[in-house]
């Protein structure tokens, strides 16, 4: 077989071989890059262009420029400070589910016998696939005033029920509650797998020079978890915010009186309640801005602790 | 030189520890099962009570016992009637399943042009592709819409998965794996004259099978799950998603329990049959590749 293909690899002109070699990559690729480029960098372009107009999203409506009027109107907007402040509260928020929780019970249940602890396991995971949609159903029946059944032992007790998701003040810590409760068998699969690689001889070794128990944890335990720590962070700061938008939707719908509005819901409901293209594209260019400002910090904060690996 | 000295002496410690730890280990153990039991009721009442809800008859909806009393099929005989469901579950099947594997396909292409050549702006075309992940949706949602709309294809179910041609996510975890593939098997193909295009598909791509079958899952389940893209798009029950169904169970002057459960049961079966089957794999690749 390669006797017979040789000869006609080699008649193939050098030129011809050295343009299909430089041409292959780019055929290979060209289905990602386009698909990429037609719906991720170009509409980041388009966005940018759109920020500078005023438009109602109806073809026939004309675009005027405006200049850098919808920008410093947003700037202007209470609405918009309230939102970012609670991106923030959802970020910080989420936290102590994400991470902290996960990391406590991680390290204390890592004992527990192989058997028992895959099926905690797979019982932990399972909010992690269910769809936002349903979980949000789910909960909103869970919560229900009148006839929830997480209210019910509140009004046995002689208490009147929570209106978790119309009392402005409790609202956003529900919403943030749900999301966390998607995240926390995750985080702490991570934060377990991570727990498990810890050699067994340097707790040993430890021990034996007389270490308590909390100074195994932390000495030895918490700065060989702390990648897995500040992956876990990172993803919470990044993309916190943004988990939470199917529950928003769902649930709140932003209120009550935009006390569970974040950046991501503001976004939506400048496009597409307000039909204001210009707002919602400028507030989608400071996002991006902002959003890429934070990543990047965060990807210089992790290279600069990443040596504690090796 | 002074581990050595320190394996032994360890190891003849090592069931003296054993006793030690285990003095203390019954009442630990117990804690760390009451903290973990704690936890999956916390995990997993939630969707339960969905499953339990949906079962009970109409007239029981309201009743809080832990199991229902009298079974009963009414909520999704009534979900089944009021909108069509099960045109809903197969767009979504359909969907779901062709975008896995055209986002594995052009994942493949993609990362063979990566693993297989250095080429001009090689590197500045792979740091494209992985900042795309930095780009939350909704900063593109509008052109993304109005593209659409220009398209012509507003409501429709090509509009659902042209935009998930292609991803990030299995561009850079396919690449990777490629890179670790030995060059001198990729070379000895070469040598016999296998073209680049017969390298990949027959030398490549089987030795791929546990990449792809993790990035399968996961591109499957979060298409399954996807809900603001089809959001944006679906004007008709006939062209949506069973994400957006859900959602018409809840309306503003009030909640119909029963069949809103039955039908978010319905959404979810797919998916947790999956999981209970493949439970292992599942789990491991939502770890390997984090989440989006």
């Amino acid at each position: 077989m390669a006797e017979t293909a040789l000869p006609v690899h080699r008649s193939v002109s050098p030129e011809l071989r050295v343009f299909k070699r430089r041409i292959s990559p780019w055929l290979y690729l060209a289905p990602a890059i386009i698909t990429l480029a037609v719906w991720i960098y170009w509409p980041l372009v388009d966005a940018l262009r759109l920020s500078f107009y005023q438009w109602n999203m109806l073809p026939n409506a004309p675009q005027t420029f405006v200049g850098w009027e919808n920008y410093t109107k947003i700037f202007a907007l209470p609405k918009f400070w309230q939102a970012l402040r609670n991106t923030g509260i959802y970020v910080v928020g989420l936290l102590p589910l994400a991470v902290l929780i996960p990391l406590a019970i991680a390290i204390y249940t890592h004992d527990l016998p192989a058997r028992s602890r895959n099926i905690y396991r797979a019982i932990i995971f399972v909010p992690m696939i269910i769809a936002p949609v349903v979980a949000a159903a789910v909960w909103r029946w869970l919560l229900d005033p009148s006839y929830g059944v997480v209210n019910s032992p509140i009004e046995w007790l002689g208490f009147s029920p929570i209106k978790f998701l119309s009392d402005p003040k409790v609202a956003i810590w529900t919403i943030i509650v749900i999301t966390g409760w998607k995240l926390v068998g995750f985080s702490t699969l991570i934060l377990s797998a991570a727990n498990a690689n810890i050699n067994p001889t340097l707790i040993e070794a430890a021990r034996m020079d007389g270490a308590s128990k909390w100074e195994v944890i932390r000495d030895i335990r918490l700065p060989l978890l702390s990648s897995s720590i500040l992956f876990l962070v990172m993803m919470t700061i990044l993309l916190g915010a943004q988990w939470s938008f199917s529950y928003i939707n769902v649930l709140t719908g932003g209120g009550p009186l935009g006390s569970t509005s974040n950046i991501y819901y503001l976004l939506w409901d400048f496009g597409f309640s307000s039909m204001s293209v210009g707002w919602s594209s400028a507030s989608a260019i400071i996002l991006f801005i902002g959003f890429g400002a934070v990543a990047f910090g965060l990807f210089r904060l992790i290279d600069r602790y990443s040596f504690h690996d090796n | 030189m002074t581990t050595d000295a320190l394996v032994p002496s360890l190891a003849a410690v090592r069931p003296r520890l054993r006793r030690k730890a285990g003095a203390g280990k019954g009442f630990n153990n117990a804690a760390g099962h009451l903290v973990m039991v704690l936890l999956s009721i916390f995990c997993l009442f939630p969707v339960y009570w969905m499953v339990v809800t949906s079962l009970r008859p109409a007239n029981a909806i309201f009743e809080e016992s832990l199991w229902p009393t009298t079974v009963s099929l009414d909520n999704y005989a009534y979900a089944l009637s009021a909108i069509p469901i099960l045109r809903m579950l197969g767009n979504t099947l359909l969907i779901a399943a062709v975008v896995t594997v055209i986002q594995l396909g052009t994942g493949l292409l993609a990362a063979y042009a990566f693993a297989r050549w250095r080429f001009r702006f090689d590197k500045l075309v792979y740091s494209a592709v992985a900042l795309t992940w930095l780009v939350p949706f909704q900063v593109v949602m509008i052109p993304n819409y109005l593209l659409v709309a220009r398209m012509g294809l507003l409501d429709s179910i090509i509009a659902l998965i042209l935009p998930n041609f292609a991803s990030a996510l299995a561009i850079l975890l396919l690449a990777q794996t490629m890179r670790s593939f030995p060059k001198e098997v990729i070379e000895a193909a070469r040598m016999d004259g296998a073209r680049s295009w017969r390298i990949l598909w027959e030398i490549m791509t089987p030795n791929l099978r546990g990449t792809l079958a993790s990035l399968a899952i996961l591109i499957f389940i979060s298409t399954w799950n996807e809900y603001f893209w089809p959001l944006l798009l679906s004007r008709t029950p006939e062209n949506s998603v069973i994400q957006i169904g859900i959602q018409m169970f809840m309306t503003s002057e009030g909640n119909q329990w029963g069949p809103l459960m039955a039908a978010s049961t319905m959404a979810s079966l797919p998916i947790l049959i999956i999981y209970v089957v493949l439970q292992r794999q599942v789990i491991q690749s939502f770890m390997k590749s984090g989440i989006r």
